[in-house]
């Protein structure tokens, strides 16, 4: 193809031009074919480009006669540098190939280094969490079933002990499932139209023990629209927030939720006024395993909150209040409109 | 209001959850039948007639939803389903299948015998059409269509108080956001919002403070529940 559209090319330009600048064009013409193919088109297209070379253009004109013998010596020359050429090309094109296989190789090498890490810091992380609860219910348990004369409040302690430590272990095991199912991406939010108010009582209702004996308001607009979410994750999101505050802030100390639309958005906070958040720490409290001081959870509650929030198109912020304490900020693209409501009056 | 000497069949495969079920329940004048699989449990189901089920979904044999449905089909005594956490799914198809109420686990005791309590009242009541339901400061008057909460009276729309009876009538039982579709919007109705819509309206007529009900209950995922009980 390229040889023929050369060969037309260079048979009109022959006519504005000396007879041997027109070998230039067939040798470019030997170039293209040779740097975009392999070896055996790139000599086919050399020995092509000599033979159009001398049928169209060395004299006499459509005949392989050659009147001048320095043609031949030509002839050789775009052979040779055809070849040349195509031979370096293809060089050139799979040492780029190697090139690109070591850099994937490298990549995939490092990823796996990386999740490698990844699940060692997990693992390590993990087993301390997961030992910690075990060997209180694991001591509790023994002192128990070895000593059946213990005084009744220390039976009680104990018993105590074992109910705690398992529910902490519970809600530690739980974390990491969450978090583990969010991060493969294999948790894809099951959207509904749901009322933030009613993923609002779920949230209080399940931290009822947590939240008791705390000023805690919720003001929610009687027409905020309904929010296009899962609601179990939403409740599993609000939950962790609320958790948090609750965690770390003085056992009283008010937290307050409300909830506005802002925009094409809602947004969804949770303030506190606790010792606020320490300057710079805004992003980290979101890592995983990241703890409080005083912290009794694993470090996963904020990193899963946010996880949900992403999943959603939304973002989770945490910034220090003004007057002391934090706030969490939940923002969630509004959507449309759910199709209305069929109310069944008088049926 | 325990109910000494009911027969409570278990379909569990775990020793451990049954021997601690065992421990829990026969000290509380409970008598206990254990099944192991689904194929064991249709066998003693029919030839003791247990007055109450509790039946983990993950059988080796079966799917427990299916020996819910099963079951349903022939016995009319209360079937109470254990299921892992996070399988929202399951609790729905289970009660959906005709399941009377759910627990996850790990449960606590307390919570195991309250469920059972309340699924054995509803097995023993009378049908309560037209009758005078209370539950703490709540009273829902179904034959003269009346609400009141602390005695004060509250105006609700008809599929306000529809939805208010349905819940009335199985106070303390899971309804599935299906159910209730089917009960108050017709048996076409699918959209899951509407329930919701309603619900939240309702709340804001009932609860002192919407955003932390004492009587509409959220169980997310799965449906609602109407409080029975007002100091459990």
């Amino acid at each position: 193809m390229i040889v023929a559209v050369t060969t037309v090319i260079a048979t009109t330009v022959r006519e504005l031009l000396h007879v041997p600048d027109v070998e230039m064009l067939f040798l470019l013409g030997v170039m293209l074919v040779a740097a975009t193919s392999e070896r055996g088109p790139s000599i086919a297209a050399s020995i092509l480009s000599v033979a159009a070379y001398d049928f169209f253009i060395v004299p006499p004109p459509f005949t392989l006669d050659v009147e001048d013998a320095r043609y031949v010596l030509t002839f050789v020359m775009m052979l040779g540098v055809g070849v040349v050429i195509s031979t370096l090309s293809l060089r050139v094109r799979e040492q780029e190939r190697a090139a690109a296989q070591l850099a994937e190789e490298t990549r995939r090498a490092a990823l796996r280094a990386q999740t490698e890490e990844l699940r060692s810091s997990l693992l390590s992380s993990v087993s301390h969490d997961l030992r910690t609860p075990l060997a209180a219910i694991t001591g509790a348990a023994t002192t128990l079933r070895a000593d059946p004369e213990l005084p009744a409040e220390t039976r009680r302690e104990l018993v105590e002990t074992v109910c705690d430590e398992a529910e902490r272990l519970e809600r530690l095991l739980g974390n990491l499932l969450d978090m583990t199912r969010l991060e493969a991406g294999a948790v894809e939010p099951k959207r509904d139209w749901v009322p933030l108010v009613e993923i609002v009582g779920a949230a209080l209702t399940r931290l009822d023990l947590q939240l008791a004996g705390r000023a805690l308001t919720a003001e929610i607009p009687e027409d905020l629209p309904l929010l296009l979410a899962d609601p179990v994750l939403l409740e599993q999101l609000l939950t962790n927030v609320l958790e948090n505050a609750a965690r770390h802030t003085p056992p009283g100390s008010p937290i307050e939720l409300s909830a506005r639309v802002d925009g094409e958005r809602v947004v969804v906070e949770v303030a506190d006024r606790g010792p606020g958040i320490p300057p710079g720490a805004e992003e980290t409290i979101f890592e995983r395993f990241r703890k409080g001081r005083h912290s009794a959870g694993v470090g996963l509650g904020l990193a899963i909150a946010r996880a949900i929030a992403v999943a959603h198109g939304g973002t989770l912020v945490a910034a220090s209040r003004e007057g002391g304490g934090a706030v969490f900020r939940f923002e969630l693209p509004g959507g449309d409109s759910p199709p209305a409501s069929e109310r069944a009056e008088g049926a | 209001m325990s109910s000494p000497g009911a027969l409570v069949l278990v379909v569990e495969d775990e020793p451990q959850v049954r021997r601690f079920l065992r421990a829990s329940l026969s000290s509380r004048g409970y008598r206990l039948l254990e099944a192991t699989t689904a194929r064991e449990a249709r066998q003693l189901a029919t030839s003791h007639n247990p007055d109450l089920f509790l039946l983990d979904l993950g059988l080796p044999d079966e799917d427990g939803v299916e020996l819910t449905r099963d079951l349903r089909g022939w016995a009319s005594a209360p079937i109470i389903v254990l299921s892992a956490r996070g399988r929202e799914e399951d609790k729905v198809k289970a009660l959906d299948a005709g399941a009377d109420d759910y627990l996850t686990k790990p449960f606590g005791v307390n919570e195991l015998l309250a469920r059972m309590r309340v699924a054995l009242r509803h097995a023993r009541a009378v049908p309560t059409e037209g009758a005078l339901i209370e539950v703490g400061p709540l009273r829902v008057d179904s034959a003269r269509r009346e609400v009141t909460v602390d005695g004060v009276e509250v105006r609700l729309t008809p599929t306000e108080f529809k939805l208010l009876l349905l819940l009335a009538r199985n106070a303390g039982k899971v309804l599935t956001h299906g159910m209730i579709l089917r009960e108050v919007w017709g048996p076409n109705a699918t959209q899951a919002h509407y329930v919701r819509v309603q619900m939240a309206e309702l709340r804001r007529k009932l609860e002192q403070d919407p955003a932390r009900p004492r009587l509409l209950l959220t169980e997310v995922g799965v449906g609602y529940r109407l409080r029975d009980r007002w100091d459990d």
